[in-house]
């Protein structure tokens, strides 16, 4: 007993250690995400998120006031300010005054740039400038080896939700994706309970050879179908918009939705059905009043699938639904503009990245345990 | 009747200087780009004051995947009314399928007349119709310059470089950096799924610099096939400053790995990793926040060999309009395209170079802009950037990889005949 308490007691390790590592492995680079989107373009360039974190070590060039800010003090002028702005926790170690040599003095050193032009600069930034003829130019260029502290910013959100690119798009493409997900979502859901129904429950001939061809459609890829599609929509008059969009979400969703709901609903027990058809209720009532509660779970997790697919969705509303007119553009459309021309844009995409996963996530965790419950319903029996 | 005559010639002196009439109120004209954030804000406002002149509505829509974006809409009958070209290669694929709408008469003539080296843009936006007839489809608007280096002034000056009037020069100047312990260049070919095109526009400066235009032209068509001795030179010529290890930040190795958009903040850097940095004229949109054009960093010509005698030859590209859903609005908004405010509007924000003649170039953001365009107005020899001219299985593919191969230690006429062989293979 003991030997088997034991091996069991080792194998819960080797699960708890997976578990664990999944989970470690998928929130890693989530995590690095969401510290990116605190982050200015140039701090992601120039270090990785990690170091982020923590006060770091950082060759800057950092540059004076002009001297247009100089004053004259005993016949010296005079240039003083912080080369870190106004205040600063940096701390710097060792400093230059040309790209050649960036850690010649230390902080309290005086360099000398000829001409008995001289500049001193203390640890936390401060600096004097003194020239015994006026100042003109630029400021001078500083080089300086310095800890920084952690800095984060709220601007990319504040450019993705308020002020980016044309002002009111953001909030536009939001209703625009909800008007496309939702009824995408309950079309499908409605005409696949019914047939999925039919497909368990009715007798007629010619029922196996279309579950057969069903599941046959479950392989035809959607990039197949786009242009004889749109074609075809534009042809009967639906054109592009949100009509031709929900007809295309449906039409792709169809198959796998009537295949999850079928094998669900053939495994109810036929019992309760037997006993309603014999107390003398339609087919149309033992589907409301039996088989839709109890497939519950099953319509759920197809639900969750079938929101998470339009609410992530471009090719389809690229294709059917955004038009030359712009006014239809959806979330995910709209990010990739925020990426802009040359998509490098990386703090952008991390930002969008977690706008556009709120809503899904309200979606997920509201809806999440029927999940694995409708999704194991259909396959074991 | 003389009353009459009068008012007609108001009218007409009206129409031509306002056009403030209103005339095309109602009519909607969409327009398809590859143009997102911030040109896309820069295009909106250049259509608005034709929307203010005409009455028409114009709406701009950008794509990242524009080049697959309008061929389904083209194939599909949604096609968009006018549609901005990223690579002329595209535009004439769509002519030949018949996609395309001619521009309206006497187009030619103007650009022949008010665009520098005028001939050159109208046979570069002149293809071939479903019937093999010539015709002109695409109006050339906003240009790129490609044969620049970007450099520090100032770390220039730390060191005491002068910058270079020759390649010979440039090369001297090369190992000069490496002598007092820096590296002179950042190069950097990663563009996601199109990595290599940086190493293309080395090769085609090369081919310019080391052959005449004409060979030039006889490559871009093939009739000079790309495993040929002077192509593989060109593709050596590159290897000078990619294929050395001193010579890059990094190390060769890491030429092929960077990404571009990454690779030019080297020369920001404390110590600089580069000294220059060969781009092109828009690069200056992936320097550092706060980086000043002009004093921070700042270009000079990619200059040709002394030896070679070629002049100044000058690399470059640009995006064309073409109308791919005729209305009278499209043909009216690409006319507008030939008044000097529309250009200006784009030459106020930078980024912006134009080879109009008749333009102000006071409305240029700043000197270097100016500058810039100086370059493209006095070059003595303007070529396209070869690879947007090339078949796409060349010009954007086996070109690009065959470059990633060679920067990676590849020998350079087994990539040449590689390319070679995939654009026969297309034949």
């Amino acid at each position: 007993m003991e030997n088997i308490a034991g091996r069991t007691s080792a194998l819960n390790w080797i699960v708890h250690i997976s578990v664990v590592a999944l989970v470690a492995l998928w929130l890693f680079p989530t995590i690095g995400l969401l510290v990116s989107s605190f982050r200015t373009a140039d701090q992601i360039s120039s270090n990785g998120w990690w170091q982020s974190l923590f006060p770091t070590e950082q060759n800057l060039t950092l540059r004076t006031a002009d001297p247009s800010n100089q004053t004259l003090v005993n016949g010296v002028y005079v240039v003083e300010g912080n080369l870190f702005g106004d205040t600063s926790d940096a701390d710097i170690s060792v400093w230059g005054v040309t790209s050649r040599a960036i850690d010649t003095y230390v902080p309290g050193d005086t360099a000398d740039l000829g001409d008995g032009v001289t500049i001193t600069v203390e640890a936390d930034g401060t600096y004097i400038w003194t020239s015994p003829e006026e100042l003109s130019g630029r400021g001078q260029r500083v080089f300086a080896t310095a800890t920084t502290p952690p800095e984060f910013t709220l601007d990319n959100y504040d450019t993705v939700l308020v002020s980016g690119g044309r002002t009111d798009s953001m909030t536009r493409a939001f209703f625009n994706t909800m008007t496309v997900t939702i009824p995408a979502t309950i079309i499908p859901i409605v005409i696949a309970a019914f047939a999925a129904y039919a497909l368990a429950w009715m007798d007629f001939p010619g029922r196996a050879l279309l579950i057969a061809a069903v599941v046959g459609l479950l392989v035809v890829p959607l990039q197949l179908a786009l242009i004889p599609l749109l074609r075809l929509h534009l042809e009967i008059g639906i054109g592009k918009g949100y009509l031709g969009t929900w007809l295309a979400h449906t039409g792709f969703g169809l198959p796998l939705a009537i295949y999850l709901l079928r094998n669900y609903m053939v495994g109810l027990p036929r019992d309760i059905i037997e006993n309603a058809r014999v107390d003398g209720a339609t087919d149309f009532q033992i589907f409301t009043k039996i088989i839709l509660p109890l497939s519950f779970p099953a319509l759920a997790s197809f639900a969750i699938f079938q929101f998470l697919w339009t609410w992530n969705d471009l090719l389809v509303a690229k294709v059917f639904l955004i038009d030359a007119t712009g006014q239809t553009t959806v979330m995910t459309a709209q990010i990739v503009e925020l990426l802009g021309t040359r998509g490098g844009n990386w703090e952008i995409l991390a930002t969008a990245a977690f706008v556009s996963i709120a809503v899904p996530l309200l979606v997920f965790f509201a809806m999440q345990r029927y999940l694995v419950r409708g999704l194991l319903a259909g396959s074991v029996k | 009747m003389k009353m009459k005559l009068y008012a007609s010639a108001a009218a007409i002196a009206l129409g031509t200087v306002a056009q403030a009439d209103g005339h095309l109120a109602g009519q909607q004209i969409t327009v398809a780009g590859p143009w997102l954030s911030p040109e896309a804000e820069i295009v909106a406002e250049i259509f608005s004051i034709f929307e203010e002149q005409t009455g028409a509505s114009v709406s701009y829509v950008g794509s990242d995947s524009f080049e697959q974006q309008i061929m389904i809409d083209a194939e599909s009958g949604s096609a968009p009314n006018v549609a901005v070209f990223p690579q002329p290669g595209l535009a004439a694929d769509m002519a030949r399928r018949g996609f395309l709408t001619p521009l309206a008469d006497g187009t030619a003539d103007w650009i022949r007349e008010n665009y520098a080296a005028g001939q050159s843009w109208v046979d570069l936006g002149t293809y071939a119709d479903q019937n093999g007839d010539d015709q002109l489809y695409g109006m050339f608007f906003r240009v790129d310059l490609k044969s620049l280096v970007w450099f520090s002034p100032e770390n220039f000056e730390d060191a005491g470089y002068e910058i270079p009037e020759t390649m010979e020069e440039l090369i001297a100047l090369s190992d000069q950096i490496v002598e007092d312990g820096g590296t002179p260049w950042c190069i950097g070919l990663g563009s996601g799924a199109a990595t290599g095109w940086p190493a293309t526009d080395w090769v085609e400066d090369m081919m310019l610099r080391t052959q005449p235009p004409e060979v030039y032209d006889a490559w871009v068509s093939n009739e000079l096939p790309f495993d040929s001795p002077e192509v593989i030179n060109a593709i050596e010529q590159f290897g000078i400053f990619a294929r050395n290890d001193d010579y890059v930040a990094g190390g060769s190795g890491a030429v092929a790995t960077t990404d571009f958009r990454d690779s030019p903040r080297g020369l920001f850097d404390s110590p600089p990793q580069c000294y220059m940095h060969r781009q092109a004229s828009f690069i200056p949109a992936f320097f550092p926040d706060g980086t000043e054009i002009g004093a921070d960093v700042d270009f000079f010509y990619f200059p040709a060999y002394e030896a070679e005698d070629l002049g100044a030859p000058v690399l470059g590209a640009g995006t064309l309009f073409a109308i791919t859903n005729p209305t009278d609005g499209a043909q009216e908004l690409i006319e507008f395209l030939r008044s000097p405010e529309a250009h200006e509007v784009w030459m106020s924000k930078g980024g912006f170079l134009t080879p109009h003649t008749g333009v102000n170039p006071d409305a240029f953001i700043d000197d270097t802009s100016r500058r810039l365009n100086d370059v493209l107005l006095n070059a003595t020899t303007f070529r396209f950037d070869a690879s947007d001219l090339m078949p796409g299985a060349v010009g954007a593919g086996s070109f690009w990889t065959g470059m990633v191969d060679y920067a990676g230690g590849a020998d350079a006429a087994a990539v040449a005949a590689q390319i070679q062989s995939s654009w026969d293979a297309i034949r």
